[in-house]
């Protein structure tokens, strides 16, 4: 198993040095000049030469490479050519907020998809898995910026009765962070209203991020259902006289959720990169947001660390799934 | 404030879970019987010093923390004294003395002083960033003498004459602070990228480049509040809304006061708004669609004319909703010295027909590449009417959507910028140097210099003329240019749209200026009715 669990490590490692690799080739084919960004937008050329050599974008793209990576190992990403501060320290900043919004969604996936895939498994081609079925659908296909712009409209400016962006009320200045996650912030320095201020705040980001998520969860755990209440254990099971709630939760849901987890998994780096386009329209600060504005502004350090971030995500969602079989079919430590 | 904090999160997010009525609105902030002022655009501000870099949103807040010698207010807009009480210019324009007012103090109560000048215009000059573009090539960081505590001098080393017009844009900075936080010699660079160290109406509380900016307005601000002190803000938050409809949204809900941004589509829907009104005012900004001058079927003088005349300058005006107003010169409006161009071209397909026929491809057929900034609706649909337009010249129009960065990197060599780009130039003063010089060898390859113009005899009016102190002969020379330009037809001289704000109406002495750019606004004499 430890073999098994090292190489599964080495191979991570190796499809995340790729990732720089092509990160920084793309960064730099980009028919872009970050000098010029550096220096502003009336700058002359003089000033233009100036940032480059502050930059170090003058030197060959070998030894531009080779500092990147060497920065890279001691965890330092860059600086940002419009701010000049550290991608590292703005990551750090900005990290907190998108994963609590991913665990936030997750979370809103399973408490809603998986019910819902039980229902929809006992009631099977009844009304109620149609419904489930329409709303699955809808889930996947509904682009995720507009559905956003859509939940804003009603709720925010036609209802009134959640705000439109942002991760906090304006005239809110919250306590200096501990985890960064401000709803576990707010709970650790025992402040409900930040928590319920911040909850509402997360609410329309979280249910627009989690929605393709719960389909997906809908539609597994359902499918797994199906075929779990149709096993000859669950018959035996019935025919011992086992009450149905108990066969539904303990016998098949047990079974049943085995994939669904694996989909967790592998959803979650998904969701990660899914942020871009919902921190946009709500404008939440963290690192979708973050990743949009700089590459409008072709400030690529910052695109460069968020996709390293992502893929990292992407990588250990992966391995835990990868580990997470292995640990249930042994034959596949040694494929 | 912190204890006020932890009162208020509860109501509002008792507010927010609660629902407590459909329709509920955010009233806008109190701060005892003082109101916060939230403005809302879609632009971040990513460094707060003024000598690194600036752009509306930036300058914006930089203005509200910072000083200026002078000051840009009204329209048309004129140079106020602000830190200096006066300036004397010598007969030679080459000397510039200015008197600073004695009562100036910066947020931690230093007195603004020559010295402070000095170091803040040789910092501006030594960074080489930002506004150094401004005066560099006129005026040595040596050349800058404090004579007393209040007396600032400055010797150019060549006449300059607009050199008053960019004196607004240079904020004063207090040196003991930026020294204090020097490091590696970098003037202070990394600490005034997200500090305050200026004398301005409004000082730093919260700054963060990505989602809002919040100031407190300086209760004793040296040059007084011109609403009275009984109504001045409590403060003023700038608020990031990167989407057109969460900020039309949010307007409506009163969670903002005013909001940047507004597309004449946007206008029809504001106005109908109970509560809300709209400022509505002419551009400044110019739109044009750089040809390209060098390389291509555009290198021809005849086959720009033939394009020029064969747009449809009205659908310009059509796709605005009619809030713009047509380009009649290669100048804004605003500018000291515009003249309206007798002959610019307008819609007129015989005169483009003989043109193109006296050009080298007398029957058109060939393809140009128009490229505009990627996301922008107006210049894509500005695209698709010069598509038509120029489909009866048998010339095909590719259009292409790029980043701005792509752009300004194509811009910079004549074989790799495209045929036409839609460009957007905003002058950062008044005098009809900052247009002029966009037509002159040296602008070549910068974004509003896409064109690779040559006309020798214009960059040498271009150059003289910035250095002519006779004011009249001076304005004679650049109606001269700007003659000499649309006759060489470098671009389609566009329009300038109407900038548009969209604000509450409780909101009171909005002040439009012009200079300022896309959606600037002067927080210093706005407040809350209401």
């Amino acid at each position: 198993m430890l073999t098994y669990i090292l190489r599964r490590i080495g191979l991570a490692g190796l499809m995340l040095f790729g990732l720089v690799c092509l990160t920084f080739v793309i960064a730099n084919i980009a028919p872009s000049d970050p000098a010029a960004l550096a220096a502003g937008p009336d700058a002359g050329r003089s000033q233009i030469e100036q940032a480059r050599r502050e930059y170090g974008l003058d030197r060959p793209l070998h030894e531009q490479f080779l500092r990147y990576v060497g920065d890279l190992t001691r965890l330092e990403f860059g600086r940002s050519i419009a701010t000049g501060r550290p991608v590292g320290a703005d990551l750090a900043r900005y990290f907190p907020a998108t994963l609590e919004l991913c665990i936030v969604a997750m979370i809103i996936g399973l408490v809603l998809g998986v019910p819902l895939g039980i229902l929809s498994a006992l009631y099977k081609d009844g009304p109620i898995d149609h419904f489930t079925r329409i709303f699955a659908v809808t889930g996947v296909a509904l682009p995720p910026f507009w559905f956003g712009l859509l939940l804003q409209l009603a709720f925010a400016a036609w209802l009134g009765w959640l705000p439109t962006s942002g991760r906090l009320s304006v005239f809110t200045e919250p306590a200096d962070p501990i985890t960064g996650l401000l709803l576990v912030d707010s709970l650790m320095q025992g402040n409900g209203g930040m928590f319920v201020e911040a909850a509402s705040y997360m609410a329309l980001p979280a249910l627009v991020l989690s929605f393709p998520c719960l389909a997906q969860i809908l539609r597994v755990n359902r499918s797994e259902m199906v075929e779990a209440l149709r096993a000859d254990y669950i018959v035996a099971a019935r025919a011992h006289g086992v009450r149905p709630g108990r066969i539904v939760v303990v016998h098949a849901l047990k079974n049943a959720m085995l994939p669904t987890l694996a989909i967790i998994g592998l959803r979650w780096g998904w969701m990660i990169s899914s942020t871009v386009l919902v921190e946009t329209v709500f404008d939440w600060p963290g690192t979708g947001l973050y990743a949009v504005s700089s590459a409008i502004a072709g400030d690529f350090k910052p695109v460069m660390g968020v996709t390293l971030i992502v893929g990292l995500n992407f990588m250990i969602a992966n391995l835990l799934v990868d580990l997470m079989y292995g640990v249930l079919d042994p034959r596949l430590r040694s494929a | 404030m912190k204890n006020k904090v932890s009162r208020r999160h509860f109501l509002q997010g008792a507010a927010a879970l609660g629902a407590l009525a459909p329709f509920s609105s955010v009233a806008f902030e109190r701060d005892g019987s003082r109101k916060i002022l939230v403005f809302s655009g879609n632009q971040a501000v990513p460094v707060l010093d003024p000598h690194w870099r600036y752009d509306w949103s930036t300058r914006m807040i930089q203005q509200s923390v910072y000083d200026g010698l002078l000051k840009y207010v009204g329209t048309p807009p004129k140079i106020v004294p602000w830190l200096a009480e006066k300036y004397e210019a010598s007969p030679d324009g080459k000397t510039y003395t200015f008197t600073l007012v004695r009562n100036a103090k910066f947020h931690n109560g230093d007195p603004v002083d020559a010295e402070a000048v000095r170091y803040s215009f040789q910092r501006g000059l030594k960074m080489n960033a930002g506004v150094a573009w401004m005066l560099k090539d006129f005026l040595k960081p040596e050349n800058i003498v404090a004579v007393d505590s209040h007396t600032v001098k400055f010797t150019l080393d060549r006449p300059f004459a607009p050199f008053i017009t960019y004196v607004p844009w240079w904020y004063i900075v207090n040196p003991k602070q930026v020294m204090a936080n020097e490091v590696d010699g970098d003037l202070g660079k990394k600490w005034m990228t997200e500090n305050d160290a200026g004398s301005g109406p409004f000082k730093l509380r919260r700054f963060d480049a990505t989602s809002l900016i919040h100031m407190d307005t300086v209760p004793d601000y040296w040059n007084g509040w011109p609403m009275g002190d009984a109504k001045r803000l409590s403060g003023v938050i700038y608020r990031i809304i990167r989407e057109s409809a969460p900020r039309k949204a949010a307007l409506q809900r009163r969670e903002v006061d005013i909001i940047a941004g507004v597309t004449p589509d946007d206008f029809g829907q504001l106005e109908k708004l109970p509560g809300v009104k709209l400022a509505n005012f002419p551009g400044f900004t110019s739109f044009g669609i750089k040809f390209n001058c060098q390389v291509g079927p555009t290198a021809d003088v005849n086959v720009r004319k033939a394009i020029a005349f064969a747009f449809d300058y009205d659908a310009v005006l059509a796709i605005h909703n009619g809030l713009a107003e047509l380009m009649t010169s290669p100048f804004p409006t605003p500018i000291t010295g515009h003249i309206a161009v007798p002959g610019i071209p307008r819609k007129d397909l015989d005169k483009a027909k003989e043109f193109l026929k006296k050009s080298a491809y007398p029957d058109g057929g060939f393809e140009l590449e128009y490229v505009h900034v990627q996301g922008l609706e107006d210049p894509r649909r500005i695209g698709l009417s010069l598509l038509d337009s120029l489909r009866p010249l048998n010339i095909k129009v590719n259009i292409v959507a790029q980043p701005w960065p792509t752009m300004t990197a194509r811009a910079g060599k004549p074989e790799t910028a495209p045929n036409m780009m839609s460009v957007y130039v905003t002058p950062v003063g008044t005098d009809p140097d900052t247009v002029a010089f966009q037509y002159h060898r040296d602008s070549w390859g910068l974004y509003y210099g896409v064109s690779h113009y040559e006309n020798p005899a214009v960059w040498k009016l271009i150059a003289d003329a910035r250095g002519e102190t006779d004011e009249k002969k001076r304005l004679e020379m650049y109606a001269e240019i700007q003659r000499a330009i649309v006759a060489d037809q470098p671009e389609i001289f566009g329009m300038m749209a109407n900038r548009i704000w969209g604000m509450r109406d409780y909101l009171k002495d909005f002040e439009y200026s012009p200079v300022r750019s896309t959606s600037e606004v002067d927080f210093y004499p706005m407040w809350i009715d209401a």
